[in-house]
């Protein structure tokens, strides 16, 4: 096919985004407009109406409204606050104490949820008091906040890598899940770092509390055991090969369910409140995925990937620099799309070009997935970024201004991803994932 | 003439989201069997994997037409925010006309003709006419046809002047 199509498609696109269409309509709408120009309507529509039915047509897709549900369950389900208190244990004597607290508290919550905005406002909302009487700046606790939450999409259970491995043609969900753990706590530590050196520098945090008496830790740890036991069933079940992700995220409801019984936190009510706001976000996800479905069959028919891909290597066909360029142009979508429509729109573009220069899948994986989730902390579109300061009630503005040290580190981190494919592979090697 | 409008979006809403919501319980409880037959009555079920393919392509579906009336979809709205009111309605009214456009050729026209063509072909597990479950297509059209509607009205004869401005807010999401 000729490039004025794969163009028209481009063009079409990003004038209906900044024309604030939503996205899955844009997505669909735009590539529908470009089978027209060269395929019957007849058969155009039948085709598109067919891709958003078979793209979400999939078993595997499943996991991502069982791992929502989960999460909203123990959002609710004061298995939030059992994490938190963990994790104060763990750091909270440390300069900075309740930033560090919050960050890993981010980490565990990922580690049992899918979901980075879930994250941001469980623990947001739980640890913000705390900031408030150490005396800390709102919009550096706010940034902390928001900067670490995304950690929860690279350590599994991770809604986004299951969309990763469908939209790549089916990567091993438990080889990206394996693969996410090294990533998503060099996330953390990263911003560890960062709120350790603010910390220390404005001196937050130094009147460090006293050691709690074993009685108490123990019984802190008492208490998370069964939330973290979440971690070892579902993600042990998953790698071990024992069943599917989607029936590994079902478990994880079931599991989440029981404990909610358990601690008595959540009434029938509000369980029917929690399955509807499951069936709206995943209305979201699903309706964005069937739509991008209908694009990758209209770019593979245009043939757009590669002529992305030839104008990339005839730049430089040095894989350093296409790496480079690659990270630069998903940071700059990043800023501006959510993670999920920009997963789904430029895996397929990238992907081939990044298989082509040696890199393996599940590397790919890790990189955008790490790439995007600063997007979803950084202005002016940032989920994450309007969820941390709604929970907090700190001016975005501010909040801006301090997320900024936080993504420098991370962008470098970033790159250490990039270039060390070791740090996404070793994992899954060892567990024989992966050859 | 409004306010019965209300109403029926009212019910539409709760009717929806009822549905959606049993949609969930039914896909867990389909889950768990599979893993339960599997496991413990060492006879793995054929069909559930299929039923709860088959629900989820619903369940996305009808989830996401009913997120068209609340305005719920991700949309970067730096242009439409920076409007003013005036101009806010008149984008709106088109993004509504664009939304609509797509719903007709690629969900009514595309999927009815897509369910003539796959009503004799029989799925696997179930035996139930694919065009079944094709019949979501136009069955989801028509709902987000309905809820643009709706709110393109809401927006042209806002009842209370805030109205507007919460309209404004909840996009935002």
């Amino acid at each position: 096919m000729d490039i004025s199509v794969g163009a028209w498609l481009l063009c079409l696109f990003s004038l209906m985004i900044a024309f604030s269409v939503p996205i899955a309509v844009a997505i669909a709408l735009s590539s529908l407009l470009v089978m027209f120009m060269v395929l019957p309507v007849q058969v155009a529509s039948v085709t598109a109406g067919q891709k958003l039915v078979t793209g979400v047509d999939s078993f595997s897709l499943l996991a991502i409204p069982f791992f929502v549900l989960a999460g909203n369950i123990m959002n609710s389900g004061g298995i939030a606050e059992r994490l938190v208190n963990f994790a104060k244990l763990l750091v909270g004597r440390m300069p900075g104490s309740i930033a560090h607290v919050n960050i890993l508290s981010n980490m565990l919550f990922g580690a049992v949820s899918g979901s980075a905005v879930a994250a941001a406002a469980a623990v947001g909302k739980t640890v913000a008091p705390q900031f408030e009487k150490d005396g800390y700046d709102k919009s550096f606790a706010t940034a902390v906040n928001v900067a670490s939450c995304p950690t929860g999409l690279l350590i599994p259970p991770s809604n986004s890598l299951i969309v990763f491995s469908v939209v790549s043609g089916g990567t091993s969900v438990a080889a990206l899940f394996v693969a996410g753990y090294v990533p998503g706590i060099l996330m953390g530590l990263s911003c560890m770092i960062v709120a350790y050196f603010i910390a220390r520098k404005r001196g937050y945090g130094s009147q460090a509390d006293s050691c709690p008496s074993l009685k108490v830790a123990l019984r802190v740890v008492w208490q998370a055991i069964p939330s973290l036991g979440l971690i070892v069933v579902v993600i042990g079940g998953i790698i071990g090969g024992v069943f599917t992700a989607t029936e590994g995220a079902c478990i994880a409801v079931l599991y989440s369910f029981c404990l909610s019984l358990c601690y008595r936190s959540l009434s029938m009510s509000d369980m029917w409140i929690i399955c509807k706001e499951t069936a709206e976000i995943t209305g979201i996800m699903l309706f964005l995925v069937g739509a991008s479905s209908i694009m990758s069959w209209a770019m593979a028919f245009t043939g757009l990937p590669s002529i992305i891909s030839d104008w990339m290597l005839s730049v430089s066909d040095n894989p350093i620099i296409i790496f480079i360029m690659m990270n630069i142009i998903l940071l700059i979508i990043g800023m501006f799309m959510d993670l999920t429509p920009a997963l789904l729109i430029f895996t397929p573009i990238f992907m081939p070009i990044a298989l082509q220069l040696g890199m393996h899948p599940i590397h790919f994986a890790m990189m955008i997935v790490f790439n995007l989730c600063i997007g979803i902390a950084t202005p002016p579109v940032g989920t994450a970024l309007f969820v941390g300061c709604s929970v907090s009630g700190a001016r975005i503005e501010r909040v801006i201004r301090a997320i900024l040290p936080f993504c420098a580190v991370l962008i470098g981190t970033l790159m250490l991803i990039t270039y060390v494919p070791w740090l996404s592979l070793f994992l899954p090697r060892m567990f024989g994932l992966i050859n | 003439m409004l306010s019965f409008l209300k109403k029926f979006r009212a019910c539409l809403d709760q009717l929806l989201l009822s549905f959606c919501g049993v949609i969930i319980i039914l896909l867990v409880a389909a889950v768990s069997w599979q893993v339960f037959s599997r496991y413990i009555l060492n006879n793995p079920s054929t069909f559930t994997d299929e039923i709860s393919r088959f629900m989820m392509i619903w369940l996305g579906l009808l989830g996401a037409s009913f997120l068209f009336g609340k305005n719920g979809h991700l949309a970067i709205t730096l242009l439409a925010d920076s409007l003013s009111p005036k101009m806010y309605v008149a984008l709106q009214i088109v993004i509504g006309i664009l939304v609509i456009a797509f719903a007709y050729l690629a969900m009514i026209n595309g999927g009815i003709a897509l369910m003539g063509r796959t009503m004799f072909q029989i799925s696997p597990a179930l035996r139930i006419p694919m065009g079944y479950v094709y019949g979501i297509l136009p069955l989801s059209a028509l709902l987000i046809c309905i809820y643009v509607v709706l709110n393109i009205i809401d927006l042209l004869f806002p009842q209370h002047p805030a109205e507007a401005l919460n309209n404004n807010s909840s996009e935002e999401k």
